[in-house]
């Protein structure tokens, strides 16, 4: 599903965020990507949905050549992953509902499926009833909710997800990661990169430490493993 | 792109401008200042060349006769005259008529002419197809046999046609640098707009959006920016120029044209220079933002 092979990632101003990474990760597989800050959590996901380009090396994911990609296969592959991000990403002037029908407009679904969809994932995330609204009017647990719901209206393989209960409490951390359980139970991927002890070290999933650009840890039912 | 989308595409453009509010407001503003102001340049333009027609048409070749020419020989000259090159009209205009003319001009002192006869000699009116033909066409006049002397004020036409053409090209060059601001102001408002919306083109992209799927409804948006925005400085000068043409007499050879011809030409250059410049905004400044 992923792949990873000795990939190195170098920015401009001489950084390595990523020195010789390899990894795997299957088909329905649900892993914590974890470390400390600055250890290159952030560029290994974003590698993923090529927000980045390696320096060097390999990355495929559901069966795209991510290096390889020409610019205007990029929105083609991305529509492929959905993608959840830690500042939720919702198009501010848009409605809860318009911003999660984007990703079924951008692949020109018709307008019955769109709605459809819509309903059944505003069903999914617990927000039947606030599909008028505008993100603003929402908590920040609802609005990364949002954020899920339209990384899961295209029925993914996979989703990317960048600490997405970093700006949650404790409660709407849960509730994003009960989703993320439910959609995983049906065989979507999940790569999570989080600071959060607690629902790593509660859930047992596989767990992936990066420390200083490198794989420190690859452990089938980890722990967080860290003091921060 | 499936029809769905580009109705997709309509429909967002203009929910964008209600949704961006205040952005749209000055967009639009800054438009309509920029064709407010080429409006006014046109309409003067239009006005200015009516003119100077006008006083054109005006010009006219005064071909006198001699004496010695009989009159049953001046019907021959007359028709050899209007066989010169560039002559588009002749009125022959009989020493008796002139005399007349005079004697009216002159109204209680037309006695001063008693006495002594007819001094004055048969004449041609000669108006020249070309005006800046004039000159020569005077020139041919005079060497045609028959013909003593001819008037056609010399050296006023030469200047008045220099004023003439020097006033058109500084209305020409006052509209091109009109223009060039109104580009400047209008991509450095739209820069500003689109600016603030460079987080919501980035998401786009992040969510699989194509830049021709992003584009779309600013294009949409563009457009429909720049036909408001060529409609307001429209309405406010039909309204101006109407209650210029009836509130003002002007003298002669000054006359305003028509409203309805004046407006139809502003009016379609306006729209087609606020859809481009709303378009080629969109174009400039979503290209920025789109490498992500």
């Amino acid at each position: 599903m992923i792949e990873m092979q000795d990939v190195w990632k170098e920015y401009g101003n001489g950084i390595a965020a990523l020195s010789g990474v390899s990894v795997q990760i299957k088909q329905g597989d649900f892993c914590f990507v974890v470390g400390p800050s600055g250890a290159g959590k952030s560029t290994f996901i974003k590698l993923m949905y090529r927000e980045e380009r390696p320096t060097k090396g390999h990355i495929f994911v559901g069966g795209f050549n991510i290096e390889r990609l020409r610019e205007r296969q990029i929105p083609i592959m991305r529509r492929h992953i959905g993608v959840v991000f830690q500042d939720y990403k919702l198009l501010p002037k848009m409605t809860v509902a318009e911003n999660i029908a984007f990703a079924l407009e951008v692949i020109e679904a018709s307008r019955r499926t769109i709605n459809r969809r819509v309903a059944e994932v505003l069903d999914l995330v617990g927000l039947v009833g606030k599909g008028k609204m505008l993100p603003q009017e929402l908590s920040g647990g609802e609005q990364q909710r949002v954020g899920v719901a339209r990384a899961l209206v295209n029925k993914p393989s996979v989703i990317i997800a960048d600490e997405p209960t970093g700006n949650l409490d404790p409660e709407n951390s849960w509730a994003i990661l009960k989703l993320f359980e439910r959609v995983n139970d049906q065989g979507t991927t999940i790569v999570m990169a989080t600071h959060n002890r607690e629902l790593v070290n509660a859930c047992r999933k596989r767990v992936i430490a990066i420390e200083h650009g490198q794989i420190a840890r690859d452990e089938e039912r980890g722990e967080y493993g860290y003091e921060d | 792109m499936k029809i769905r989308t580009a109705g997709r595409h309509t429909r967002e453009g203009f929910k964008n401008l209600f949704r961006n509010g205040w952005m749209t407001f000055a967009s639009i503003s800054a438009v309509a200042v920029t064709l407010l102001i080429l409006g006014i340049a046109i309409i003067l333009t239009l006005n200015i060349q009516n003119l100077s027609t006008n006083i054109e048409n005006q010009l006219q070749i005064n071909a006198y006769v001699s004496d010695s020419v009989p009159a049953t020989a001046l019907k021959g000259l007359e028709q050899e005259l209007f066989a010169l090159q560039g002559v588009r009209s002749i009125k022959f205009i009989s020493k008796a008529q002139a005399l007349l003319a005079m004697k009216k001009q002159l109204q209680q002192n037309s006695n001063l002419l008693d006495g002594l006869g007819n001094p004055l000699p048969n004449e041609f009116v000669i108006q020249a197809i070309d005006p800046s033909q004039t000159v020569s066409l005077a020139q041919a006049v005079k060497a045609t046999p028959g013909i003593q002397n001819v008037q056609y004020g010399q050296s006023y036409i030469n200047k008045f046609l220099a004023v003439i053409s020097a006033v058109r090209d500084a209305a020409f060059i006052f509209i091109i640098v009109l223009l060039v601001m109104g580009v400047f102001l209008i991509s450095n408002t739209i820069k500003i707009t689109i600016f603030t919306r460079r987080r919501e083109i980035e998401i786009m992209k992040l969510v699989g959006a194509t830049d021709g799927f992003i584009r779309g409804p600013f294009f949409v948006e563009g457009t429909l920016m720049g036909i408001v925005g060529a409609l307001v400085p429209a309405l406010i000068l039909n309204e101006l120029y109407q209650w210029l043409v009836t509130s003002v007499t002007p003298f002669p050879p000054f006359s305003f044209l028509p409203l309805a011809f004046v407006m139809q030409r502003t009016v379609i250059v306006l729209i087609l220079c606020g859809v481009f410049m709303g378009l080629w905004g969109s174009i400039v400044s979503v290209r920025r933002f789109l490498r992500v």
